[in-house]
């Protein structure tokens, strides 16, 4: 097959697939869109958002720092669980056993209890509030985030490492020019879906007293009684990015299946 | 031949667990030869070749290439920048386009500038017919073409010595052709190379020495002349009536 006509291949146009449609997001949407207009048109649940939604800057910003935190820990981890070097994969084998055994609350209890208040009372250092949650996400995290990582390196074919090392290239050069870049598109879903799983378990910080979405929620429903419109709300809003983000997951698993 | 042989395969064993994949065997390659190595699918021919560049270990025995032992740990990078190295499956780097395959090496092993090792590239993919291909990736070229491709990188990184693991056995019929036609064009300018293949035809007009193994033994080590008037043992002619019919 000549390059000029895979080209055009490429460039045809794909006909539309009825049954590929996202009909559950069409009729989402629509019914979002209903409950939309009745919120918005209603006096009381623009009150609510007001004052609830001021807690999604919080839940995004600890969610988008915790992750990238998590990516490079986990992408550390990850390849220490496929180095030959047995010490690098006893820690990181460690690691990932004990914090996927340990629920995220507990993590984040713990990091916000326990660390933080001894780290303060041995160097000084207060982490306490928003810097404990952070690190209780991210240290979680990174071992999900290192799995994904592994079982992308795993999966690239024996022969792309036998070919660049015969070529002369170290370890961690084949790993960084020729493996990753190849795994990292591959393990792009995963992780798509890991930041969203995040995302939502950062609500969990609102047991360290941090307003969050959910804190704010709870606050509002604790000082006016209205659990009804205060939790619609927090759902809503939390269901808005996450379904949100689910889309832009999607879009990016099919760029990469096109590969 | 009195200078020392660039390859010196000594006593080398290699198992698999309880399987004995090369047992014992003990062969050495001068400078411009071409050796082949035939015999039986599990003989232990590919994991032979794979020991030279140490993508397999010996269990025992040593090779020598170029005077640095494969067992050196530290030289190993500099003892496989020497050696290039061809795969039945070719190998290529699917996210790299060919010329890219073909400078990445270049750039971080050898060092070369952009611009030289783009330069050697070209001229590399114009020695294996596929000049025009440059820009295109792997999974748009056939598989003949992604072979010579990838006979270029490894040409490209100017090897002492040439390894052939199969290069044609998955190839369509049609392909195998002018992926032979470049490792002759190769032995003829003295490369030295050993190859896995059975390609009788490379054999006859390529190979300076033909080794026979079977079981993981070199059973015999032959010219071409000889293995097809008379094979110098009986396995050796089985398998021969096998492969040529």
């Amino acid at each position: 097959m000549t390059l000029d006509s895979t080209k055009a291949k490429l460039e045809e146009k794909i006909p539309i697939n009825w049954s590929r449609i996202p009909w559950w997001a069409i009729i989402l949407a629509m019914v979002g869109l209903v409950i939309g207009i009745s919120i918005l048109t209603s006096e009381t649940y623009l009150k609510v958002i007001r004052f609830v939604g001021v807690g999604m800057g919080l839940t995004l910003r600890v969610t988008v720092i915790s992750y990238g935190i998590a990516l490079i820990v986990g992408l550390f981890l990850g390849l220490m669980r496929v180095s030959d070097n047995p010490i690098f994969y006893a820690f990181s084998t460690l690691y990932v056993e004990v914090m996927r055994g340990l629920p995220i609350l507990v993590i984040i209890l713990y990091t916000g209890f326990v660390i933080v208040p001894k780290l303060r009372g041995w160097t000084g250092l207060n982490l306490q509030g928003l810097p404990a949650a952070i690190l209780g996400l991210a240290v979680g995290y990174a071992a999900y985030v290192a799995e994904v990582f592994r079982g992308g390196i795993e999966s690239i074919e024996r022969g792309q490492m036998e070919a660049a090392r015969s070529l002369g290239m170290s370890y961690v050069e084949a790993m960084r020019h020729i493996i990753l870049p190849q795994a990292v598109r591959r393990v792009l879903p995963p992780l798509g879906n890991n930041f969203v799983a995040m995302l939502k378990d950062s609500s969990l910080i609102s047991v360290i007293a941090l307003e969050d979405l959910l804190q704010r929620g709870r606050l509002y429903v604790s000082r006016t009684y209205r659990a009804f419109e205060g939790y619609n709300t927090v759902a809503l809003l939390y269901l808005v990015m996450t379904l949100g983000l689910s889309l832009v997951v999607r879009y990016i698993e099919r760029r990469s299946q096109i590969d | 031949m009195t200078e020392e042989p660039i390859i010196q395969i000594q006593n080398v064993s290699k198992n698999f667990g309880k399987i004995q994949a090369v047992n014992d065997v003990t062969l050495d390659v001068h400078v411009g030869e071409v050796v082949v190595i035939i015999g039986p699918s599990g003989g232990g021919k590919s994991t032979l070749l794979r020991c030279i560049n140490r993508l397999e270990v010996v269990d025992q025995g040593d090779i020598i290439v170029d005077g640095v032992s494969v067992k050196n740990t530290k030289k190993i990078n500099r003892v496989r920048e020497e050696i290039g190295m061809v795969f039945q499956l070719f190998n290529l780097f699917p996210h790299l386009t060919a010329l890219e395959n073909i400078v990445l090496a270049q750039h971080i092993v050898r060092k070369r500038k952009k611009k030289e090792s783009e330069e050697i590239a070209h001229f590399q993919l114009n020695k294996v017919g596929i000049g025009e291909k440059w820009d295109a990736y792997p999974s748009q070229l056939s598989g003949g073409q992604q072979q010579r491709v990838a006979i270029a990188r490894a040409l490209a990184m100017d090897p002492k010595i040439m390894l052939f693991d199969e290069p044609t056995s998955a190839l369509d019929p049609e392909m195998i052709k002018g992926v032979l036609d470049v490792m002759l064009d190769l032995a003829e300018e003295g490369m030295t190379m050993v190859v896995v293949s059975h390609e009788m035809g490379f054999v006859r007009a390529a190979a300076d020495r033909i080794a026979f193994l079977d079981f993981g033994e070199l059973v015999e080590l032959t010219t071409p002349e000889k293995l097809f008037t008379n094979p110098g043992t009986e396995r050796t002619r089985e398998f021969l009536s096998q492969i040529l019919h």
